[in-house]
């Protein structure tokens, strides 16, 4: 018996899934949660197989929850989004996530996917491989986008810099190379365009 | 953008500059004492040191607040004002004396009107000065040296606020073509919410219909409620097939693109790869090579438990080679999940004229594709 955890906040797709998931005969569904938060601690309580987690979930989301779990449990992790948008795949791999679906798979296939990731192996969605390897390259360095997200909140030049233990002129400078690269007028404006993409 | 930049700047260090040659030649020239030209042209090497700053703030200026600004413009403000009292000391020519200090102030962070009001001021009050100078300062065996001096000391805020000028006008142009761009990608997106809506509009209706005649023949004829249900999901297929293949349209990558995204991936997940890209990988054929690239990384994400993997494009006597290997375990490669699989890939490696060579190895799994170039048509 396969004991499955299922995250989702859209209340119907989650029932469904889960009244799907129990006519398997070797899947036991042990909870259902409609938050990140919920869903890390129904997880440390019940301890299941596999846990079951939407992308896009209010308090934390699935990649985020996948991260907490892995380091404390002995659990693996599918995360589940409608649409992968660039980046993600790769954060979720480096969280140490096991499986990668979208949305629109049928629940037989959930299942395919459940029994593949409990006997120890990964599964990665061939449609989601795909989007994730035409993306967009971020024309932005690693210290360009630590410089931006530092200051997506609209932090000012010192307090990134303290921030990131940067002199506030490399800060500028990091700033101006970043404005140049995508050619808006603003810190603001790169934020957001870096929010967009996924690269922050 | 860059380049203009520090043309834009190089142009206004290099008039100050030769202002400061230029007055020390006359200072030279009329007969003044050691001390003195030596003391302007200090002051005049430290009024450059203190442009250098204000010129690097005025590129920048959009993005600080506007009293971390000022800050910043304090202390070349000083320099500028020692320097003008320096110059005044040592040469009592009232032009070069204000010169440093004049430089500055328009320098400073002024409003797009105001600056030109500031300038327009401070070229009166230069003219004003050496009309002075002319009249009784200046040594008066001078002659058209000083007249120069004088009448290029004058222009100096001119042509600084014209330079910065032509900088302000290159960056709103490039911003133009920016935004020309994103306006241009925004209506492709909007044309593609139409196409979408117009076929999920459709594929919904279908259901719609296919669910009512399910409900009505429920009671009466089961297998045939059955079957409608079936129809519907497979309708409910095709719409989510049609909606991707209209995302996907607009959605390709240079294969240079594709195959540093691929590596990213499996780094993330894990595996060692590295890769070796042709400098012009951009003319090799994306659309054979590119699912070659999906597949490849897929199955080595997929059966995970690798550990390294090498991925390498090159060109060499009119091929294209893209090798791709690991030492995940292959077995599956072709079956499940959906995907073209291996037999896709050689059906359209071999439409495409090329060859599709697969090596399985005691540790390693290589898969080879060569396809021909063709430079006609790029």
């Amino acid at each position: 018996m396969i004991r499955v955890l299922i995250a989702d906040d859209e209340g119907m797709i989650r029932s469904a899934l889960a009244a799907l998931l129990r006519l398997e005969a070797d899947i036991e569904v042990v909870a259902e949660c409609s938050d990140g938060e919920q869903a890390v601690a129904e997880a440390l309580r019940t301890t299941p197989d596999v846990c079951l987690l939407d992308l896009e979930m209010p308090c934390l989301d699935g990649v985020e929850v996948a991260a907490r779990l892995t380091r404390a449990l002995p659990t693996r992790c599918i995360v589940i989004t409608r649409h992968a948008r660039p980046g993600v795949l790769r954060r979720a791999l480096a969280a140490g996530v096991s499986g990668f679906l979208p949305k629109s798979r049928d629940a037989a296939e959930v299942a395919a996917v459940i029994r593949t990731v409990a006997a120890g192996r990964r599964y990665v969605d061939p449609e989601v491989a795909a989007d994730a390897l035409s993306d967009e390259r971020s024309p932005l360095t690693d210290r360009e986008l630590d410089v931006l997200r530092a200051g997506r909140r609209g932090e000012t030049t010192g307090q990134i810099a303290r921030a990131l233990s940067l002199a506030p002129g490399t800060v500028r400078n990091h700033v101006s190379a970043v404005i140049g690269k995508l050619s808006v007028s603003t810190r603001q404006q790169a934020v957001l365009m870096a929010e967009e993409r996924g690269w922050i | 953008m860059s380049a203009t930049w520090w043309y834009t700047f190089g142009t206004v260090v290099f008039f100050v500059v030769m202002l400061v040659l230029f007055w020390e030649a006359a200072l030279v020239g009329a007969g003044f004492d050691t001390g003195s030209v030596l003391a302007a042209g200090l002051a005049g090497v430290l009024w450059i040191a203190a442009t250098v700053p204000m010129l690097l703030d005025y590129r920048r200026r959009d993005e600080d607040a506007v009293p971390v600004r000022r800050r910043r413009a304090f202390v070349p403000l000083l320099v500028a004002l020692a320097c003008s009292l320096v110059l005044g000391y040592a040469t009592g020519i009232w032009v070069i004396a204000a010169v440093p200090l004049v430089e500055t102030i328009i320098l400073l962070n002024w409003g797009p009107g105001i600056r030109l009001r500031v300038v327009l001021v401070v070229t009166v009050l230069l003219a004003a000065l050496w009309a002075i100078d002319a009249r009784f300062g200046i040594p008066a065996d001078g002659g058209s040296t000083w007249f120069l001096l004088g009448f290029y000391a004058a222009s100096l805020p001119a042509v600084t606020i014209l330079s910065l000028w032509w900088w302000d006008v290159v960056l709103t142009l490039d911003r133009a073509r920016a935004a020309e761009a994103r306006l241009a990608a925004t209506q492709e997106r909007l044309r593609v919410a139409t196409d979408v809506h117009d076929l999920q509009g459709h594929h919904l209706q279908v259901i719609a219909l296919q669910l009512e005649l399910a409900e009505r023949l429920m009671t009466s004829d089961p297998e045939a409620s059955l079957a409608q249900v079936r129809a519907a999901r497979s309708s409910v297929d095709e719409a989510r097939q049609g909606t991707r293949d209209l995302a996907l349209r607009f959605r390709s990558v240079p294969l240079r693109d594709e195959l540093a995204n691929a590596v990213d991936l499996l780094r993330a997940a894990g595996v060692a790869a590295e890769t070796t890209v042709d400098r012009d990988a951009d003319l090799a054929p994306a659309a054979v090579l590119g699912p070659v690239i999906r597949e490849a990384t897929t199955n080595a994400l997929r059966h995970g438990g690798g550990r390294w993997a090498l991925l390498s494009l090159a060109r060499d006597a009119g091929t294209w080679r893209l090798a791709i290997e690991n030492d995940a375990d292959d077995r599956e490669s072709s079956g499940d999940g959906g995907g073209s699989g291996l037999p896709g890939i050689a059906r359209r490696v071999s439409d495409a004229g090329g060859a599709l060579a697969v090596e399985h190895r005691a540790q390693s799994f290589r898969l080879v594709v060569t396809v021909p170039a063709e430079e006609a048509r790029t």
